[in-house]
């Protein structure tokens, strides 16, 4: 295996490693819940706007799904993360990954806040 | 297979779709990498044509008329199975993780597989037939 030593490695934390176990894990059960509930606890499964705007009057639905949201953005940025790592990336270029994915998380969440916000306030 | 090429690296990555000689762990890895790519990809997709909801309801009921087509249904399909393949095999990487079943982490993997393309069929048919 050829590599240079001059400059250590950029590496995946023990607690970034742990969080993708426990966000992985909640992603299951959350997953799970959004299937079950916006298939079949949902009026017709959620295929018209109508019943979409009706069913997001019950606020545990907009809390549920803000979560559920936050949790599998960052399982799934964090996990983009690991396979930028294995490409032995620079310390520089990783650090430039870091703001990008950390921007991206952020703004995905707050379009996903602002939508939900959004579907809530027309019922 | 050397060491050398089996490392992951950006610049002979054209080895990492040598499927020769590979074991179990090749696939365990490589199905969890790629069903990754591709869920990652649907989640940002998902979370983009959700906007229309947003535009109205003539907006909203127009995407879902245009997905309920067979080209997007398959789409679906995949996704689905990608969803049970990743997280069933998650599920084995977090026990093994911390330490459980670590024995017998290849039966396991295969087993989880034989439930992922189960489930998948079931789900394939139910969708197509909905």
């Amino acid at each position: 295996m050829s590599n240079d030593m001059t400059a250590s490695r950029p590496k995946e934390t023990v607690i970034i490693w742990f969080l993708k176990i426990i966000t992985g894990l909640l992603v299951i059960f959350l997953l799970f819940i959004h299937f079950v509930v916006n298939h079949y606890l949902a009026p017709s499964g959620l295929l018209t706007y109508t019943d979409v705007v009706q069913y997001y009057r019950n606020p545990v639905v907009p809390i549920m799904e803000g979560i559920f949201l936050a949790v599998v953005v960052s399982h799934s940025l964090i996990g983009l993360r690991g396979i930028i790592l294995d490409l032995h990336p620079s310390k520089n270029l990783m650090r430039s990954v870091d703001w990008l994915l950390g921007l991206i998380g952020v703004a995905a969440v707050f379009y996903g806040l602002w939508l939900l916000r959004t579907i809530a306030a027309k019922g | 297979m050397d060491e050398a090429t089996n490392k992951p690296s950006a610049s002979n990555w054209l080895t990492w779709f040598d499927a020769r000689r590979r074991d179990v762990g090749y696939w365990a890895f490589a199905l969890n990498r790629i069903t990754a790519l591709g869920l990652t990809f649907y989640l940002f997709l998902h979370l983009g044509v959700l906007s229309q909801l947003s535009q109205g309801p003539q907006a909203y009921d127009h995407f879902i008329a245009m997905m309920k087509q067979p080209l997007f249904t398959a789409g679906e399909v995949l996704v689905v199975s990608a969803g049970f393949i990743h997280g069933l095999n998650g599920i084995r990487i977090a026990l093994n993780s911390l330490g459980v079943a670590n024995a017998f982490q290849k039966a396991l993997f295969i087993a989880l597989m034989i439930v992922a393309i189960l489930v998948s069929f079931i789900f394939a048919v139910r969708m197509f037939t909905a």
